[in-house]
């Protein structure tokens, strides 16, 4: 026993003199998602700023959030989703980003920034860019036209999934009949909730998680899902395709941002003009496999992701996509919609 | 008369429900495969790619330090507070038992909440010592109960028994009082390691910049990473647990 509390001992102290030691260059407090920036690069940023940066996770925007919200402070740079970017500005949680400390920020895509939520960056700079769209098994289903109007499809019933989200899927549904996938007109919803409760007859179920699995072992033929899901089933099944359909979809991005209260404001900036450097951006994108929407880095990207419809759009269907707002107290005429294409035969 | 068969059967349908759900995490933290639902190939890929994680060895270092730290303390207070309990009887000592027995029943989210609230209020630094206090705070209970429960059946007179030998206060607690507790305090302290090791919510609130332990860092790998490296981590985890019972085993054997 003696010695088990002896060895348990020497093993803290060690610990906490490793941890003691570290202290003397500044640290970069970063709060993001599992695996979001390459390793390598957290390395290079860190010679070259002669710091160190301490990465934490979060798996979710809301739970993130509460934990700020509740007063959790010490993080420097954050990587929220666009709307949660929207809310925490709203409530007061963000920094205004200072340009002069961003020079690379003029390499942002401007095509993006037309339809971002923050066009002028004023608090946030995007991150990476995800879409959803079509995965399907390339030599099972013939002939597919990269269109939503691909759930009409009566010879895959019981073998195609949809998501279980009510502004993705009822958005699609928007977007097949040509409408904004923010619309407030209640006669375009009820449009699209017809176009839905048609397509279900068709679907295996409304699915958010178990349709990877199901894609890459050939349970479903068709599905539909984040970009950044069907890419981690292709590396399992290499029969999957995937297809942004001509409509136009959703674009979702994650996006940095600096909290009001954060210790480290210079090298949070650094590290944002940083991740914004192209060739940074550019090796980013291919390991993380979204893309990081920053024009100088395009023609740094390898022949397979520039060739890759569903990272890297094409004009005309990027023109016709739209980033996912909160609708406020509109959001109820969803659900309302919603509830009835759940409760439709 | 037969021997009935019922108790075997009962056995071995325990060990599968039990064991079954960990021998299909560890065959698959060798499979090729990201998603573990086909066989793609024997493969020591996710056990490689773990090596060069380095922020998951640092959630386990935070994990093993804050699950240490608060299990010797929280072993100290939880059995000094159950000996009280056991001692005296007085109303004094009944708040005692709902406050100790309070954080077995409320749940986990509140706790965690209201810790942050707390540590935010009085403007402590979050980080691995607050979770560490966070951790305390409900071990102390399990511990406690533990001990209690191995109190309840302890023969005092045995402690009179070393008074009247002539031994005072501080040789009865650590030459009769503690070796018959001993087991006690054990069991207590290795069910408080265990919650440690295990809890996520309450960690996750309290939890600072560069404290992120295991369980928050795997939680967030399954919505958003690599789950088979976890199989992986899982797997060596369990190796390493095993040891360090066999390990315990023996020992405690040598004595005898």
């Amino acid at each position: 026993m003696k010695r088990i509390l002896m060895v348990v001992l020497v093993v803290l102290v060690a610990a906490v003199a490793l941890t003691a030691c570290q202290r003397s260059k500044p640290v970069l407090h970063v709060y993001t998602w599992a695996d979001y920036v390459k390793p390598e690069l957290i390395t290079r940023f860190e010679q070259e700023n002669n710091c160190k940066v301490v990465i934490d996770t979060f798996e979710s925007n809301e739970a993130m959030y509460a934990k700020l919200k509740a007063g959790a402070t010490g993080y420097d740079v954050l990587f929220p989703s666009s709307y949660m970017v929207r809310l925490m500005f709203d409530q007061g949680m963000l920094m205004a980003l200072n340009h002069n400390l961003l020079p690379n920020l003029k390499n942002v895509d401007p095509e993006y920034l037309k339809i971002a939520m923050d066009k002028e960056m004023h608090h946030s700079a995007p991150y990476m860019l995800t879409t959803s769209g079509i995965g399907y098994l390339g030599s099972k289903v013939e002939n597919v036209e990269a269109s939503w109007s691909v759930f009409e499809r009566v010879d895959l019933k019981g073998r195609m999934t949809m998501l279980n989200d009510m502004r993705e899927t009822l958005g699609a549904a928007l977007k097949s009949l040509g409408f904004s996938l923010n619309t407030r007109d209640e006669r375009e919803l009820a449009a699209a909730r017809d176009v839905l409760i048609r397509w279900k007859k068709n679907l295996a179920k409304f699915e958010n998680e178990q349709y990877k699995t199901g894609l890459a072992s050939g349970e479903f033929l068709l599905v539909h899902g984040y970009s950044g899901d069907i890419f981690q089933a292709q590396e399992e099944n290499e029969d999957i395709v995937f297809v942004v359909p001509k409509e136009g979809t959703s674009i979702s991005c994650d996006d940095m941002v600096i909290p009001k209260d954060a210790p480290q404001v210079e090298l949070a900036h650094k590290f944002i003009n940083f991740i914004h450097d192209p060739e940074v951006a550019a090796e980013n994108t291919e390991f993380i496999q979204y893309l990081c929407p920053n024009s100088a880095s395009y023609r740094f990207l390898s022949e397979e992701i520039l060739n890759n419809p569903g990272i890297f759009l094409a004009d005309e269907i990027r023109s016709k996509c739209e980033v996912i707002e909160d609708l406020g107290a509109d959001n109820a005429k969803y659900t309302k919609v919603w509830d009835e294409v759940k409760a439709a035969d | 008369m037969k021997h009935s068969r019922l108790p075997l059967i009962t056995t071995i349908f325990v060990l599968v429900f039990f064991y079954l759900p960990i021998v299909v995490l560890v065959i698959n933290s060798f499979n090729a495969s990201r998603f573990g639902g086909t066989w793609e190939g024997f493969s020591f890929k996710w056990y490689i790619r773990l090596f060069h994680q380095r922020e998951i060895w640092h959630a386990l270092r935070n994990t093993l330090i804050i699950a240490v730290g608060a299990t010797s303390v929280s072993a100290v207070i939880g059995t000094t507070a159950a000996f009280a309990l056991h001692r005296y009887t007085s109303r004094l000592q009944r708040i005692h038992y709902t406050l100790i027995y309070t954080p077995l029943v409320v749940p986990e989210i509140l706790m965690g909440m209201s810790l942050l609230l707390a540590f935010v209020a009085i403007g402590v630094k979050l980080g691995l010592f607050t979770i560490f206090l966070a951790h305390v705070t409900f071990c102390i209970s399990y511990v406690a109960m533990v001990v209690l429960a191995r109190l309840q059946d302890f023969d005092f007179s045995v402690i009179e028994a070393a008074q009247d030998l002539g031994a005072n206060w501080w040789e009865t607690a650590v030459k009769v009082l503690l070796p018959l507790l001993a087991p006690g305090i054990a069991a207590g302290a290795l069910l408080a390691f265990t919650l440690s090791v295990d809890d996520f919510v309450i960690s996750f609130f309290v939890a600072g910049p560069g404290s992120t332990t295991l369980p928050i860092r795997i939680y967030s790998m399954i919505k958003h990473g690599s789950p088979p490296l976890i199989n992986a981590l899982s797997s060596i985890l369990l190796v390493v647990t095993f040891a360090a019972v066999w390990l315990s085993q023996r020992l405690t054997e040598e004595k005898k």
